[in-house]
């Protein structure tokens, strides 16, 4: 799995700038939003998690409806061929840095559908997964204490996986055209998107991503139109 | 009442040859029919019976019969009986007539059936992709399709004895049955050929 090993963060010479990093981090592992996307039964365990009982938000996380804005992705069970390409979507617009929590076991290993031709298996293999919540459904607690492992790697500094994807995309790629057949593109560019991060690693570019190139249709601004303007032209 | 339900029905498919009509419950009609007089029997029922909804179409692959099973559910909101009528169509070339000009709803449940199954169905309206929108393999609930070889060559496999996991076991943890015996069972149990 560890092709590449991750860069280790840099000892900063400067003591005012480690400061800052150790503040962003904290800052970002206390104020986590979550994104509503729901696959599976897990998302049932998720109301009591977020509601008064448990309360998720004593510890700083919060639901949120847009990728944009949200820095987790929580996978909440079995995840069908046909949803993995809208997960995907998803996390592609998503920005940096952003999480995956896969939730239930179906995420780690097919589950219970481990031999159903329509669900994915493994999700490390198509997305970097930080935290793995094992369970048929994890209850509130297990998914609490889930998240509270990921804010303590990130206050460590050392969630970085969504690094991964920009480092390793032709492996990730690789395995998603496998999946879907090689015509299979997605509207963001994740290798622009890697240089500008700068992130571009040896993984970054391959076999797969040339096969994307040839296949890629560059993206077309879709034509506004009025209601009139469509009666007429019929 | 209850004692009364069943007896209509017979007495109406008394002209239809080859339809049997057996009570299987308080509220459940069991009739066999044959692929040429189903469209009648159905015709009959909805006609005369006020059998008005047709609930369902369920296929079931027989393959070693070399047959498809068809089932109509009918459900009568008068006598509130469930009537089922079954036939069975040879499993090739597995074309059989759709049942859309009596029963709307059945447009729905045969491009169902046409997906997992491959039937086709003559007359119906729509024999497109429905839900497996991205599948181009064989009908998936065939029995003759082999989902779990499809899966072991598709897919990679999380590691199931991780380093931290041997850790565990060392000192009496882990997990009870191992998938490795897990899975030898079902391919023992279902004849799988590895």
């Amino acid at each position: 799995m560890n092709d590449f090993p991750l860069p280790v963060r840099a000892e900063r010479s400067n003591p005012l700038a480690r400061v800052f990093d150790e503040l962003i981090d904290f800052c970002r592992a206390r104020s986590m939003f979550m994104l509503h996307y729901c696959t599976g039964c897990g998302a049932i365990e998720l109301p009591p998690a977020m509601t008064s009982r448990f309360d998720m938000e004593r510890l700083g996380i919060q639901p949120m409806v847009t990728p944009r804005q949200a820095d987790i992705l929580l996978i909440t069970g079995y995840v069908s061929i046909k949803t993995l390409k809208r997960v995907i979507l998803t996390y592609e617009q998503m920005g940096s840095p952003k999480y995956v929590i896969g939730i239930c076991s179906c995420t780690v290993n097919g589950g219970m559908y481990w031999q159903s031709y329509a669900t994915a298996k493994k999700l490390n293999e198509y997305l970097p997964v930080d935290v793995y919540i094992a369970g048929c459904m994890p209850r509130p607690e297990a998914v609490i204490e889930g998240l509270r492992k990921l804010m303590g790697e990130i206050k460590a500094g050392r969630a970085n996986s969504w690094e991964r994807y920009f480092r390793e995309y032709d492996r990730y790629l690789a395995a998603q055209q496998n999946l879907f057949g090689p015509n299979w593109q997605t509207p963001t560019d994740i290798i622009g998107e890697a240089r500008d991060y700068q992130l571009y690693g040896p993984g970054t570019e391959g076999r797969h991503t040339e096969l994307l190139q040839q296949h890629q249709v560059p993206l077309q601004p879709l034509r506004m139109t009025l209601h009139s303007d469509v009666e007429k032209s019929s | 009442m209850n004692g009364e339900v069943g007896r209509p029905i017979s007495r109406l498919l008394a002209d239809v040859d080859g339809a049997r009509c057996e009570r299987k419950g308080d509220r459940r009609v069991r009739i066999d029919a044959t692929p040429e007089n189903l469209p009648a029997v159905l015709e009959l029922l909805k006609g005369r019976a006020g059998y008005l909804h047709l609930s369902a179409i369920t296929c079931i692959d027989w393959m070693d019969d070399g047959e498809f099973e068809l089932i109509y559910h009918l459900w009568s909101y008068e006598d509130r009986n469930l009537v089922s009528a079954h036939i069975r169509i040879p499993r090739e070339p597995g074309v059989y007539l759709s049942v859309y000009d009596l029963f709307e709803p059945a447009g729905f449940f045969e491009r169902d059936i046409h997906e997992m199954y491959g039937v086709f169905f003559e007359g119906s309206p729509d024999q497109e992709k429905f839900i497996l929108t991205e599948w181009n393999g064989p009908p998936p609930m065939r029995k003759d399709f082999d989902a779990e070889g499809w899966v072991q060559g598709t897919f990679q496999w999380e590691d199931y004895r991780p380093e931290w996991l041997q850790e565990i076991e060392e000192k009496g943890g882990g997990i009870a049955i191992k998938p490795e015996q897990a899975r030898a069972n079902t391919r023992k149990i279902r004849g799988w050929k590895q």
